[in-house]
């Protein structure tokens, strides 16, 4: 037992993954209408979540509190950027989602220009962000001609090959490329010192600006990713589309074992935690619960984890610290 | 250095330590042990100091005294032991800081624990809360106080009372923190740690002589410090300590300094050292530019040779070398050619990495020196910076322990070891040895002029006499600029202080105090006060454009909503001045909004108690957040959605009335008065007189220096749950105020509230990082906000592009802040 308490202390996607696996036993033995159907469909939700969270992820990463609550809107205007310039055709699905993705990373750098060298607060600045970028899609929704999608996008955000959801392979592989991304390369040692002691990785030669800067990017670019694949999934692009993945992005990287306040991140975990947010979310769809009470529902397992995980370590690097 | 006479003082001390003759003690400690975990602290200890007493405590980092002095004023409770404090055992179950303070014990603690955001006297009266009782006018009797406790140990300090301590120097700030708990009534211990690590010597030797004149008035004082000179100056007696144990418990007249440094595990001081003088290699850097106007020349470094940069405390030298690491980006100070590698005294700060390894902690130099695309092998790092672990004699068996898990003296070892690591050609060393031991200390001495040998320059800042002659030459400055150079056999602990004494009296005479230009000045009270200078322009716009408006009903209409904005801003200003932020705070206006005008209605005594107990969900929010260490922004965020879900639950669209009470209370006028901006007025000067209440000096104290408040014997737990009830407060005021104006509700009527909200408090001039916070500004921020929208649509823009606008200004008067106080920065 302290041997698993070591190694889950180590890995910390461990307590995640259990509850994912203790929620689904649980769900296939109260219910019979949880079927390898839904489980499809449970996996396809969390993909969708765990592209918008890995980039959470690496905002959060980089310390003080940091969080990027302008992926909603990056999200939604994703989705009105492909819609609008992809038109149905798979001819143009480049140019869409290329402008889709530039559109998102243009958006971090911007958010990482307010933050590095403006020195505003990420939390300021990603939320007046995100109030410009509602402003922006409120005007593109005036100009939104068809819903039609790319067929190929189609495939990838709806199709599957055997009983697998294609877009769930997808998020494995950004899952794996994350994962290396923080433990292999010297960016993802960078990132983490940045998170832990901005002052102290600045000194130690850490080139702390470009880290951030690039968090924020991958922040953006994800979410916007997310908002394309979304559009296709769903056939079109509405205002507030974005909006439950602002919690949620938060959610699955508190959940999967991430400390919020950065420096150590884990991609499995992250891709655990959307797993297990989206079993939450579809438990109380089963339970026919109403819509208020699902919202209150979340709100309160995300504090509930927050409270009792993960700040135990934080606490105990302050104390002595 | 010469003490006080002290013969006749010393034969009766003499006595006075032999037990058999021993006056009461006014403080002992039992067989004090403290562990934590499995390192013991603290070991079976026992110290009895009588009044009258000046002890003084040494030992080497790790050796145990914080802890010691920590259990002495209630910080931490022993697992062992007893401590009797005038003969009366203390129960360590309710002995906090606040008891200890009770008792006549009293600390200056080594890190300096005033708060910056407040006055020199706010911070007596976080001290000493009780020292009166005024509700109104209570400054003065401590500014008072705070006068005379300066004047008390430092004469003719001339600090003003009234400044915020973050404005002083450190030295000053030093000082402060002394005389504060010096002056303390009924003071019977006084414990000092590493008083005069900010000091220069003259007010180094006021405080002494007042400890003196203290301790023959009968005050019993412990003195912790490195500084075995000014030890065995001031004290009567030293304990020395060594691995949580006492190992020397004698009359401070029979010891010598290398006595001590043997008790404490340190070999004795080498002899002087023969050195020849190191051959110079190539100019690494320069330094020039206005701060060597005085010396008339710049000033070149070279490889090989190891450059001491001193002087009195603040007078720049940190400032040097943060230049001279900045220097590759900014040429103006001066400039290097090579890499440079840093190495500071200040770990917790500037050096570790609280959640890696040791060997982690070592390697990121040489990885943070690589492009970030480089992939790393663990096991190729960790061989790589083993040797010079090695030649740091740090233990390559603790390279997987954290970092904290070491002691002090090495994990400075592991920091020097990360900058040897990189190769880098020079090495900026920032006071690397401040509170380490001598052995440790010894040994940076061995690898500087190792370093230097190979070839590399080393730049060394200290501020120990000691080691100036580890160097081979000192830059001594004074008041920001090199006022001397010094080399080879010229370097001596008296020549640098002659030369900084003499620069700064120079620098004095020809003080040239630059004034900010007019336009500058003015741009910098411009934002300070945007909110004002926002409601000016976009009043004089909307009258210039629709003269009707300046009528009481033009205000009437306009101001109207802004009464919910201003309440939901004052909530969230209190938030930020916790340097936090409640996302949640429009989505809880909503939810009161939904309840004040359906629950409410219908069954009035119902509502209310949702309205209690959704304000019980914000102190039951501030328990998490204080209990757990977990961001507000994340709980607020997770709140939000319960806020919205219940309000969502109980009315899924709008509708609903208001309460006929609610609607009175906004349906009266006085004639010619617009009674919205009565009401707004109103809950301002409310916010301003709890802002400046005792209450709220507590509450920013806590917001940015909240170790500081707590040290002091204020419970955090309680102020944070004070300040989001007052948050909630004015949220949920917020709430009845949209009803009222609407006469309806709806569960969306709140969301757009947290942006308007964060941005009047931006606009207010409030710090995001907490402790400084306006409430008039906050004011003047909500009401510009609430009449840009007006403004918008008086000017024919789409309402599409509200959110827009108000996102951009909040940008843009934060970046430019942020540009005006760099600005400020560099000058």
């Amino acid at each position: 037992m302290t041997g698993f308490l070591a190694f889950a202390q180590r890995q910390r996607w461990v307590w995640a993954a259990l509850g994912v696996l203790v929620l689904w036993v649980a769900l296939g033995l109260a219910t019979e209408r949880f079927s390898l159907h839904s489980v499809s469909g449970v996996a396809r939700s969390a993909a969708f979540l765990t592209f918008v969270a890995l980039g959470q992820m690496f905002v959060i990463a980089t310390g003080r509190g940091n969080i990027d609550l302008s992926v909603a809107s990056v999200v939604t205007l994703g989705a009105f950027t492909t819609v609008t310039l992809a038109d149905g055709d798979d001819a143009r699905l480049p140019l869409a989602l290329g402008a889709a993705l530039a559109m998102g990373a243009g958006v971090g750098l911007l958010n990482a220009f307010l933050v590095v060298r403006l020195k505003i607060a990420a939390m300021i600045a990603t939320l007046a962000m995100g109030y410009v970028l509602a402003t922006a899609t409120l005007i593109v929704n005036r100009q939104v001609r068809g819903f039609e999608t790319a067929p190929l996008l189609g495939w990838i955000a709806a199709g599957r090959i055997g009983e697998v959801p294609v877009i769930a392979l997808v998020a494995v592989i950004g899952v794996v490329l994350a994962a290396f991304v923080l433990n292999r390369t010297a960016f993802g040692q960078g990132l983490s010192a940045t998170g832990q002691n901005l002052r102290a990785a600045e000194l130690a030669g850490v080139p702390t600006g470009q880290s951030i800067a690039t968090a924020f990017v991958v922040s953006g670019t994800a979410a916007a990713l997310t908002g394309a694949l979304l559009s296709a999934y769903v056939g079109g692009a509405f205002l507030d589309m974005g909006a439950p993945y602002l919690l949620q992005s938060v959610g699955a990287v508190v959940l999967g074992g991430s400390l919020i306040f950065g420096g150590v991140s884990t991609a499995l975990g992250t891709m655990f935690g959307a797993l297990l947010l989206v079993l939450i979310v579809t438990t109380m769809q089963i339970w026919r619960l109403p819509t208020g009470a699902q919202d209150v529902v979340q709100g309160i397992v995300i504090i509930t984890v927050l409270a009792f995980a993960g700040a135990g370590l934080v606490r105990r690097a302050r104390r002595r610290g | 250095m010469a003490g006080p006479p002290r013969t006749a003082a010393q034969a009766a001390l003499a006595d006075l330590a032999s037990p058999a003759t021993a006056a009461a003690p006014v403080v002992a400690l039992e067989g004090i042990t403290v562990a934590f975990g499995p390192t013991v602290a603290v070991d079976d200890l026992s110290l009895a100091i009588r009044p009258g007493e000046v002890v003084g405590l040494v030992g080497a980092n790790g050796a145990g005294k914080s802890t010691l002095m920590r259990t002495l004023c209630g910080a931490t409770a022993p697992d062992r032991g007893r401590l009797l404090l005038g003969g009366r055992q203390v129960d360590f179950d309710t002995y906090g800081p606040r008891e200890a303070h009770a008792s006549g014990v009293r600390i200056v603690w080594q890190e300096l624990s005033l708060c910056g955001n407040l006055s020199v006297a706010e911070n007596v009266f976080i001290d000493r809360p009780d020292a009166t009782t005024t509700r109104f006018a209570w400054r003065a009797p401590y500014r008072r106080l705070a006068r005379a406790g300066l004047d008390l140990v430092f004469p003719d300090a001339g600090i003003a009372v009234d400044r915020p301590v973050e404005e002083l120097p450190i030295g000053q700030r030093q000082m402060v923190e002394i005389a504060r708990a010096a002056a303390a009534p009924d003071l019977a211990v006084l414990i000092l740690d590493e008083p005069t690590s900010s000091l220069d010597s003259v007010r180094s030797r006021q405080l002494r002589d007042h400890i003196r004149q203290r301790a023959d008035a009968g005050l019993a004082v412990i003195f912790i410090s490195h500084k075995l000179a000014e030890v065995l100056d001031v004290a009567d007696r030293v304990f020395v300590m060594r691995n949580g144990r006492a190992v020397l418990d004698a009359v401070a007249a029979d010891v010598t300094s290398a006595g001590l440094v043997e008790a404490m595990g340190g070999s004795a001081p080498a002899p002087e050292r023969a050195r020849k003088a190191s051959s110079r290699g190539p100019v690494q850097a320069q330094i020039d530019g206005p701060q060597v106007s005085p010396l008339g020349h710049a000033v070149q470094l070279h490889a090989g040779e190891i450059v001491g940069i001193a002087g009195l405390e603040g007078d720049g030298q940190k400032q040097l070398l943060q230049g001279l690491i900045g220097a590759r980006r900014r040429l103006a100070t001066g400039s290097r050619a090579s890499d440079a590698a840093y190495v500071s005294g200040d770990r917790a700060r500037e050096g570790v990495f609280a959640l890696w390894p040791v060997a982690a902690n070592i390697s990121i130099g040489r990885i943070a020196r690589r492009p970030g695309w480089s992939l790393l092998s663990r096991a190729a790092e960790r061989a790589a910076v083993q040797p010079e672990a090695e030649r740091l004699d740090l233990d390559t068996g603790r390279f997987s322990s954290n970092i904290l898990e070491l002691s002090g003296g090495n994990q400075q070892k592991a920091l020097a070891a990360r900058a040897l690591a990189t190769d880098a050609p020079i090495l900026l060393l920032d006071d690397p040895t401040r509170g380490v031991d001598i052995g440790t200390k010894r040994k940076f001495y061995d690898v500087a002029r190792e370093a230097a040998r190979d070839g590399k320059l080393v730049i060394w800042h200290t501020t120990e006499g000691a080691e100036y002659r580890e160097c081979d030459r000192v830059l001594v400055m004074a008041a920001g600029c090199i006022v001397a150079e010094l080399a080879g056999a010229e370097i001596s602990e008296e020549r640098v202080l002659a030369a900084a004494f003499a620069g700064r009296q120079a620098a004095g005479e020809t003080a040239v105090t630059d004034k900010p230009s007019r336009m500058r000045r003015l741009a910098v009270t411009a934002l300070r006060n945007a909110a004002m200078v926002g409601l000016v322009l976009v009043c004089a716009a909307l009258v210039m454009l629709n003269p009707l408006v300046a009528s009481v009903f033009g205000v009437d209409l306009l101001l109207g909503p802004a009464v919910a904005l201003t309440l939901i801003a004052l909530a969230q200003m209190f938030i930020v001045g916790g340097s936090e932020i409640d996302l949640g705070v429009g989505a809880f206006a909503g939810l009161v909004n939904v309840v004040s005008a359906t629950l409410l209605v219908t069954a009035p005594l119902l509502g209310g108690v949702a309205i209690v107990a959704a304000l019980g969900g914000y102190a039951v929010m501030a328990v998490i957040i204080r209990l757990r260490a977990v961001p507000a922004i994340v709980v607020t965020l997770g709140a939000s959605f319960v806020w919205y879900g219940l309000g969502y639950s109980i009315q899924p669209a709008p509708g609903g009335s208001a309460p006929a009470w609610l609607r009175a209370m906004v349906d009266w006028s006085i004639p010619g008065v617009p009674t919205p901006l009565v009401l707004i007025v109103l809950f301002g000067v409310v916010a301003v007189l709890i802002h400046r209440s005792r209450l709220g000096t507590v509450l920013r104290g806590f917001g940015a220096s909240p170790l500081a408040l707590e040290r002091s014997g204020w419970s955090p737990l309680r102020y944070t749950v004070t300040r989001y009830l007052i948050a909630g407060l004015f949220a949920a005021g917020g709430g009845l105020a949209i009803t009222a104006m609407n006469g309806a509700s709806d569960v969306n009527a709140g969301a757009g509230y947290t942006l308007l909200g964060v941005a009047a408090v931006v606009l207010g001039g409030c710090r995001l990082l907490g402790g400084v916070i306006s409430p008039a500004g906050v004011v003047a921020g909500a009401v510009t906000l609430s009449l840009i929208g007006a403004l918008l649509g008086a000017l024919g823009v789409s309402t599409d592009f509200n959110a827009a606008v108000q996102g951009l200004l909040m940008i843009s008067v934060l970046a430019l802040r942020a540009a005006v106080e760099r600005e400020e920065d560099s000058t």
